[in-house]
């Protein structure tokens, strides 16, 4: 199965613990090289991120775990990208 | 952490810290804890207070009896501390935690959310039962080492003189919490032992 190199997640979360903590513990993954949590929706309690994982090989059930153990619920898997490089959308003429 | 990646143990308790610092700015128990602290430490030499100026006025001139009502209070006001603290906080936090698990639609309790939850109601109902049991406590002092002075009246006036400089040491905290100034802070507690004092004398003894 091939290696997953990029994710991008969308997370409902609480405010606590910050998306300062949640990023160093992703990035704390075997397998993880960078995180990026960005976020674009604030609530009184929650707050919606989306976050973006980038490695050699991301094993997306421990981000999940991870996610949730800090009181997150993913939402939609919005990109993947696996294999031995790492692949942008292409913009084609349809788009 | 670095430094202790080659002792197990020592990794463990560091791990273990961490996790409750992290707890503990997760549930806010800090400033809660904080609070708690100042507000029954106070309660706790208020009343020890008004134990030592009963038993003073009553007459009363045997240590022993000083010590044994003052302990049976500071049982009692450490145990109400738990207790209370550890029905109200945790009504509290699982009200709090079934809020925030409708907002997120998803059962948090064996989450980091819901173990600091619940570690900041054992903390909090520990901070809130043993605030005023040691400050009591801590004034009675004096009064078990009665044999040490001359007289019980002088022990009397130790305990009370320690209540004091301990509602004027509370007071001092609370300034350092406000960054405000302290003394003005420390003599705001003072007064407050000053007229529970004064006001035990001007009742002077019931009658019978």
């Amino acid at each position: 199965m091939g290696n997953l190199r990029r994710l991008v997640l969308d997370v409902l979360k609480p405010l606590e613990p910050s998306i300062v903590e949640l990023s160093q513990v992703l990035a704390d993954l075997d397998g993880v090289d960078g995180v990026n949590i960005s976020i674009y929706e604030i609530d009184r309690r929650v707050e919606n991120a989306k976050i973006t994982i980038e490695g050699h090989n991301v094993r997306y059930p421990d981000v999940v775990r991870l996610i949730e153990q800090n009181g997150g619920a993913v939402h939609s898997i919005d990109e993947v990208a696996a294999g031995k490089v790492l692949i942008e959308d292409v913009v084609t003429a349809q788009d | 952490m670095a430094n202790f990646e080659d002792t197990p143990q020592l990794n463990i308790v560091q791990q273990r810290l961490n996790d409750v610092r992290e707890y503990s700015r997760i549930a806010g128990t800090g400033e809660i804890a904080r609070r708690y602290f100042a507000m029954n430490a106070f309660d706790g030499v208020l009343t020890i207070i008004g134990v030592l100026m009963g038993n003073f006025v009553a007459g009363v001139r045997d240590a022993a009896i000083v010590i044994n009502t003052g302990l049976a209070t500071s049982i009692a006001m450490g145990i109400s501390g738990l207790w209370g603290a550890y029905l109200t906080e945790s009504a509290e936090r699982e009200r709090d935690l079934a809020e925030l698990e409708r907002s997120t639609l998803t059962d948090l309790k064996d989450t980091k959310i819901g173990r600091a939850s619940r570690w900041a109601v054992v903390t909090v109902a520990l901070v809130d039962g043993l605030a005023p049991f040691l400050a009591a406590v801590l004034v009675l002092l004096p009064l078990f080492f009665g044999n040490w002075f001359r007289s019980v009246e002088l022990s009397y006036l130790l305990s009370l003189a320690l209540s004091l400089g301990t509602l004027f040491g509370l007071g001092v905290f609370l300034g350092r919490i406000s960054g405000r100034n302290i003394l003005v802070y420390g003599a705001r507690t003072l007064v407050a032992g000053l007229v529970s004092i004064g006001l035990r004398f001007l009742l002077g003894t019931a009658p019978g």
